[in-house]
């Protein structure tokens, strides 16, 4: 029996020499690429920031870095189900607030959309909006992330449920949807709606939140 | 198959007479799931390229030591490891392509076409050998993947590498970037290595 | 009442709206190779079947027990050499593929001994296509995408827990199943079919499938439609 084992480990002995290498080769690479990719992950984030609340000319103005960026997570109990929101706060270098990004998540026609909402500093008007991530179909659905789609619900009041209509008639709260992808078009606009309507409330109190997180420290100190 | 074929001779087949894709059927996965667009698909050519020649390298350094009835352990041992490497490099200098890339850069590792070379040529010949049947086959499987997913790319948006190149008047053909393009595409152009293949082959008969 | 609505659009999801094969393009090699008698197909389908459930259970376990920052085995095993807060903060999730790619080889020599020990007539019907689906993507894919919903996720409560995982990777078997055995139904019709040299075998196969890919793309958005119906 002894002796079988030793067989068994002697005959495995370059399998096991392998792994021990290739072990030390994985550790050194995950040591040194990790702070990147974590980097990466914020930063994807992060560069559509300034966009989102500032307006063109300003964004161009300003360097990411001279914002403030803090983040917190707003909780919503809704239906016996509790819902994050990841929003990020930002404030201009002297102080003030300039508006709040929130991230959220909902379905769309093929799979989920995530998005990234800008509010004002009152979080009463919508400041931009840009897709993360979807599936939409190509050539229909995912003209979603189409700039001039996208641009129909800045500085849109965020009082009034969006809607979205086949024609606008030139009222305040209409969305035109694409012709083709209706479903597309309205699943975006109610993310926009529940996601306003969800943390309107919890925006204003963010100065003083204690879970807030300077991002700004957080991707310096891995650059 | 009584010699071992050279270096030379198996860098020439890897590229057209023993294509990965066209000829074996090897390593299918992603030949249909990231040719709708040639980013995606070089970057995967790429990523394959370096996880076989590393695996091939590595398996023929040690090819006198292993143990017949350990030696697929020890490939996949390998193959995996040089997998995660590629995949973290992307996600640290490439983010966006390996987000569009997802599990397909992952799944590199049951890719018969890296186990597949390993088994029959780097398990048996010498390193250099081993390197050259490795650039060859990638440079077959690049060039497969490039086919498609010009094909593809330029049908469905119109555009190449990103640029546009038909005119705008061009209705784009959606569903061949959409999964059922791959198919047709794979299916149509398979049809067509066959039939060149065949009138080639009675030609020299 | 909501996670039962939540399985089952899982479970519709992977087994039509996105079929494993017809959308994500995994298990094409099966697809085309063991598509040409249904028996075969079947045989192969329910192997996959199984293994997949079982390789997803073993990922899963070791996904949240060992690799995750903070999973509690890897976090108690270096606690006897680390302070707390670094043992918490162990990340082996590089190690994840490596892991799953033995978990899935292993967990098939196991099912194979095991079957052919106890279950000999169902041996017979797929045991030979075991050894085959090592290397079948579909099951790596499934414990990729489980892992995708288990690691680096933002919010705690959206990972995904075992019944989740579990019925992601059945239905994705099951999925996988329908579309080959739909295939291997038409492959035996086109045995009296006068095919073009060139386009047989392989090629038809393909070409089919392309076709079987857009009638499955009629599924896309029904979930969605559900989702909306059901919860307010």
């Amino acid at each position: 029996m002894k002796f079988l084992r030793n067989s068994n480990l002697a005959q495995a002995w370059l399998v096991l020499v392998l792994a021990t290498f290739f072990g030390t080769a994985l550790a050194g690479i995950q040591v040194k690429l990790s702070p990147v990719i974590e980097a990466n992950k914020i930063r994807e984030t992060m560069e559509k920031i300034p966009n989102l609340v500032l307006d063109a000319s300003q964004a161009s103005a300003i360097k990411t870095q001279d914002l403030i960026i803090q983040s917190r997570v707003i909780e919503v109990e809704k239906n016996g189900i509790t819902k994050f929101y990841p929003v990020y706060d930002v404030q201009l270098k002297d102080g003030t607030l300039a508006g709040h990004v929130a991230k959220a998540k909902g379905q769309g026609y093929a799979d989920k959309i995530e998005v990234l909402l800008g509010l004002d500093a009152k979080g009463s008007t919508i400041t931009g909006l840009f897709i993360l991530d979807q599936k939409e179909t190509p050539g229909l659905g995912n003209r979603i992330l189409e700039k001039p789609w996208r641009d129909q619900f800045v500085d849109k009041s965020s009082d009034a449920a969006l809607v979205v209509v086949k024609s606008g008639t030139g009222q305040d709260n209409e969305i035109d949807g694409i012709s083709g992808a209706t479903i597309s078009s309205r699943s975006v606009t109610n993310i926009v709606n529940t996601t306003i309507a969800d943390i309107k409330p919890q925006l204003l109190p963010a100065s003083k939140n204690e879970n807030t997180k300077k991002l700004n420290g957080k991707i310096k100190e891995i650059e | 198959m009584a010699d071992s074929p050279t270096a030379f001779e198996r860098f020439v087949q890897g590229i057209l007479p023993e294509n990965p894709v066209y000829r074996q059927l090897l390593g299918l996965c992603p030949t249909l799931a990231v040719t709708n667009g040639m980013k995606p698909a070089l970057t995967m050519a790429c990523s394959v390229a370096f996880v076989l020649l590393c695996a091939n390298i590595v398996i023929s350094l040690i090819r006198n030591l292993l143990k017949p009835h350990l030696r697929i352990v020890v490939f996949t041992l390998t193959i995996a490891t040089f997998v995660t490497i590629a995949d973290r490099f992307l996600a640290a200098y490439l983010f966006q392509m390996s987000k569009t890339l997802g599990p397909y850069i992952p799944l590199i590792i049951v890719n018969c076409l890296i186990i597949c070379r390993c088994e029959v040529c780097a398990s048996k010949q010498s390193v250099f050998t081993a390197a050259s049947d490795a650039i060859g086959q990638s440079i077959g499987f690049g060039l497969a993947l490039s086919s498609i997913a010009a094909v593809r790319e330029i049908l469905g948006t119109g555009m190449f590498f990103g640029i546009r190149i038909l005119p705008e008047a061009w209705p784009d053909w959606v569903i061949m970037v959409l999964p059922p393009g791959a198919f047709l595409t794979l299916g149509l152009l398979l049809g067509l290595v066959n039939w060149l293949g065949s009138i080639k082959s009675r030609r020299a008969s | 009442m909501i996670y039962l609505l939540d399985l089952m659009l899982i479970a519709l999801t992977a087994a039509l709206i996105n079929n494993f094969v017809l959308y994500y393009f995994v298990g094409i090699c099966p697809f085309v190779g063991v598509s040409r008698k249904v028996e075969m197909a079947f045989g192969m389908g329910l192997a996959v079947t199984f293994v997949i459930s079982i390789a997803a259970f073993i990922s899963w376990s070791i996904t949240t027990m060992v690799l995750i920052p903070g999973a509690p085995l890897s976090s108690f095993i270096a606690g006897f050499f680390l302070p707390e807060e670094s043992a918490a903060a162990i990340d082996l999730t590089i190690l994840s593929y490596i892991v799953y790619i033995f978990a899935i080889a292993s967990s098939v020599q196991f099912v194979e001994m095991y079957v052919r020990k106890f279950f000999p007539q169902l041996y017979s019907s797929f045991g030979v296509f075991l050894p085959l689906i090592t290397t079948n993507c579909a099951i790596l894919f499934a414990c990729l995408t489980i892992m995708s919903h288990v690691v680096g996720v933002e919010n705690p409560q959206d990972a995904w827990d075992l019944g989740r995982a579990i019925t992601l990777a059945f239905f994705g078997g099951i999925g996988f199943t329908i579309a080959i055995v739909i295939m291997s139904g038409i492959r035996e019709e086109l045995e009296l079919c006068d095919i073009p040299e060139p386009f047989q075998d392989a090629a038809i196969t393909l070409i089919i499938g392309g076709i079987l890919a857009i009638a499955f793309m009629g599924f896309t958005g029904v979930d969605s439609g559900i989702r909306e119906a059901l919860i307010p």
